[in-house]
């Protein structure tokens, strides 16, 4: 870091591109390690334990998937821009607690939602007990719907991932011009007419960017769909690793996978484009108006709203508080405070590297304005896009691979040992995973710095460290928490990459409550499952302000 | 698994012989030298070289005493339930649970698998719904009025009956009924949970004295009561509330857990053929 210091303006240049230049290309070769290795494995032998079915599994795995996405994506599509839409555009009694209280289940992932959809309608389940409490005793099993497989898979996901086309719809509603509004007003249009033929269509990009990201993370998600044993891509990927001892078939599905996601990722990065180009400049909207809903009208605005809320945040805290207390030996035995510890130690570990290299970058771009370094700085970024599970198997069989035929050549000591199973490996993937999150935080803030004060500064003499460390650090001090704030919060949820290359009895509240469910121990699920939920809403509201920025 | 070298375990302990059989075909596993003391206790069936049982269980069928009459399940047997009678009445979880590998392995090493080919089509056939769920769901299925008869393991019936699952789930075991199949002929399907010694196990003197001590009375007596397991050794009884506690029922000891590894890529393949979920 003491290249700053230089003050020869030649050597201070070349020292700052290599810094910059070093850095960023450290952070693209880490981020290509995963994709290169699923697409040079892709060519490689599989092995013939099971050869004869894998083509029946892909072939089931690939429907599995499209059915599972196509589900969600309807769902995510008619809950997120219907609730956009609500708080958006009228006025009823609570309408500015649902306005945030609706990204609370951003708290609950779609594992624990499957947890508690399963305890409650299953034969001889909560809804049962409820029933007979109210009732007595009866045959009330054969009358509750049954919300598991293909379909309680959907209804989890949609339910934790609808946020997104909520929060993204809710910007881009929030800026729609109410002259155009008027307009179609005064055309005489109905209002469900101003809806489909004005609202809806100049907010189709933002709409678009949300369900692209509700689909990524749909054909990445591990947890709820193995929790309902449907076989998807992703539990594919990890069932050919575990049960058939296959990377090489593991590596094969990943590559389909990530054809998948390419294309989702282009069409979000398409439409976030399209949508900046949608929204009005800031000067000329003039506030817009909202409905002042009564009688009937605003008893149906809010139950829709409420039910939207319970359903996908209330219901499965309940659910897990109301297990917690039927079977209070689980909160005992449960050693919390080692799950905090380790839970708060990934997450400042991992906050600190990313926001560090984040700011390497940023920085990094800001200074030399280089087109190469922005390329690399924006490939670094791609990682958000690979689901956890080919991360972490990817780096696993590049590390063994390394290992085999770089290590041993030069017989040097096998680094398996520093990779796998440890704090470092699974604060790598992390760092693939969250990079864009903390990268774009930082960028914003940094946006936000008029490059003129960087001109004063060292115009009174500052050197850049000191211009770096005493103006641009306290100047972002906020965006630095934010984004400890977001990155913790992911970290808390995330399953597979904790699940596969965690140290060997190294537990989060995640994978606590995963084991648990797999080993038929739901309601031992419950604890850890409540204190994720608890720990992540409370990191969601402090941050909330910011999620729904306009 | 791709620890090597650089493992920190002695053993692989899991439930399942076709899950250790599996794991010592990827050579995960080593020739563990059991001692005496170890096959002494534990016969020949339910041991190999690298791994041995801890515990067994027996897979057998629940049944609704309301809508299954005795009559009808007389000389019941695994065979038995391809019998188009229990046509959209019967439950058993999906393919890829390795209990389910494991019995159907074990039809497939006395039958043949041509003839387990064709019975786990008349299996699929005969079940009331698309496969879910865990042993427990299956249970529960039949005491909720979804099936007759359900293929689950012995301990968890138990432990729903135990009251650990809630007041519901004992409400609901109490509803069905265990029976024990292929009594006629050569006994009901057993397993074990069981320790393999790990290829690249750095204690292994010491993970042979701790098999040895699970093997003891002691020890036997703890695992029986909080898993509702039957006692690997003979002169400990299994826990009170898992049927044929007293294994006075007649175990298929003719067929070694062995070959549950070694058929498992059949039965497999027999039951997905067969569009076995």
């Amino acid at each position: 870091m003491d290249t700053f210091s230089f003050h020869d303006y030649k050597a201070d240049y070349n020292m700052r591109i290599n810094t910059w230049y070093i850095s960023s290309l450290l952070v693209s070769i880490v981020v290509s390690i995963p994709i290169l290795t699923v697409f040079s494995s892709f060519f490689e032998d599989t092995s013939n334990y099971f050869e004869i079915l894998k083509s029946t599994f892909l072939y089931e795995y690939i429907i599995n998937s499209f059915i599972l996405l196509f589900g969600v994506l309807i769902f995510t599509l008619i809950i997120g821009v219907g609730c956009a839409y609500i708080v958006s555009f009228y006025n009823f009694p609570g309408v500015k607690f649902f306005k945030w209280a609706l990204i609370l289940s951003f708290a609950v992932p779609a594992y624990i939602y499957a947890y508690s959809l399963t305890a409650f309608f299953e034969n001889f389940g909560t809804l049962y007990s409820i029933i007979k409490s109210i009732l007595g005793p009866g045959e009330y099993n054969k009358l509750i719907p049954k919300f598991d497989g293909m379909l309680g898979a959907i209804l989890s996901i949609s339910f934790s991932l609808f946020g997104y086309v909520y929060v993204l719809t809710r910007a881009s509603f929030h800026y729609q011009s109410q002259n155009l509004l008027e307009l179609g007003q005064n055309l005489g249009f109905s209002r469900s007419k101003v809806f489909f033929s004005i609202i809806l269509p100049s907010a189709r990009p933002a709409i678009v960017a949300g369900l692209a990201l509700v689909a990524m993370e749909t054909l990445s998600e591990f947890g709820a769909v193995s929790f309902f044993g449907i076989s998807t891509l992703t539990t594919g990927i990890y069932d050919s690793w575990i049960s058939f001892d296959d990377l090489a078939f593991a590596n094969q599905l990943s590559f389909f996978l990530l054809l998948f996601i390419l294309g989702l990722f282009f069409i979000e990065h398409i439409s976030r484009r399209k949508a900046q180009y949608h929204s009005p400049s800031r000067g000329g909207v003039k506030q817009k108006k909202k409905l002042n809903l009564k009688g009937s009208k605003s008893i149906f605005a809010f139950s829709v709203c409420f039910l939207v809320f319970f359903i996908s945040f209330l219901f499965p805290v309940l659910q897990m508080f109301y297990w917690t207390i039927i079977f209070p030996k689980n909160l005992l035995d449960l050693n919390i405070l080692q799950l905090l510890i380790n839970t708060i130690y990934l997450v400042f570990l991992s906050s600190a590297v990313l926001i560090i290299f984040s700011f390497i970058a940023n920085y990094g771009n800001r200074v030399t304005r280089s087109k190469f370094l922005n390329f690399l700085t924006m490939f670094s970024i791609t990682g958000y896009a690979i689901p956890g599970v080919i991360l972490a198997v990817a780096f696993i069989t590049f590390v063994a691979w390394f290992d085999n035929n770089i290590i041993k050549y030069y017989e040097l000591s096998s680094i398996k040992k520093i990779f796998i199973g440890s704090i470092i490996g699974l604060v790598i993937i992390y760092f693939i995973r969250f990079y864009s999150l903390a990268y774009n935080g930082l960028k914003s803030g940094y946006e936000r710095i008029n490059r003129s004060i960087d001109e004063s500064s060292y115009l009174l003499g500052y050197s850049k460290i000191k211009t770096f460390l005493g103006i641009h650090v306290p100047y972002l001090r906020n965006s630095i928490f934010l984004i400890g704030i977001l990155i913790s919060i992911e970290i808390i949820k995330e399953l597979p990459i904790t699940l596969i290359l965690r140290p060997f009895n190294f537990e989060t509240f995640a994978t606590t409550a995963y084991i648990y469910a797999s080993q038929d121990l739901l309601e031992a699920a419950a604890v850890p499952s409540l204190f994720l939920i608890l720990i992540a809403s409370t990191f969601i509201l402090i941050t909330s302000r910011y999620i729904l920025k306009d | 698994m791709e620890e090597g070298a650089d493992c920190v375990g002695d053993l692989y302990i899991t439930a399942d012989a076709g899950r250790l059989g599996a794991f010592q075909a990827k050579g995960m596993l080593q020739k563990a030298g059991w001692s005496k003391a170890i096959k002494n206790v534990v016969p020949s069936q339910f041991r190999s070289t690298q791994w041995t049982g801890i515990a067994k269980r027996a897979r057998i069928i629940y049944y609704s005493p309301e809508r299954v009459s005795a009559n009808e399940l007389n000389g019941m047997t695994y065979e038995g339930l391809a019998d188009p009678k229990w046509k959209g009445r019967l439950v058993i979880r999906k393919s890829n649970n390795i209990y389910n590998q494991s019995l159907v392995a074990s039809l497939v090493k006395n039958n043949g698998k041509n003839s387990t080919a064709n019975w786990a089509k008349s299996v699929v056939g005969n079940m009331a719904r698309t496969p879910k769920g865990n042993d427990r769901a299956q249970i529960m299925a039949v005491a909720a009025g979804e099936a007759d008869i359900a293929v689950a393991n012995t301990y968890y019936h138990a432990l729903m009956l135990s009251g650990k699952k809630g007041a519901e789930q004992q409400e609901a075991a109490k509803k069905v009924m265990p029976f024990f199949p292929n009594q006629q002929d050569r006994g009901t399907h057993m397993n074990i949970s069981g320790a393999g010694m790990l290829k690249h196990a750095p204690n292994k003197s010491n993970a042979v004295k701790l098999v040895e001590f699970l093997l003891t009375a002691e020890a036997q007596n703890h695992i029986v009561n909080n898993t509702f397991e039957y006692p690997m050794i003979s002169g400990v009884s299994a826990n009170d509330l898992v049927p044929g506690k007293d294994l006075s029922f007649k175990q298929d000891n003719k067929t070694s857990v062995k070959t549950y590894g070694a058929k498992q890529a059949d039965a497999l393949e027999v039951m997905l053929a067969a569009g076995w979920k």
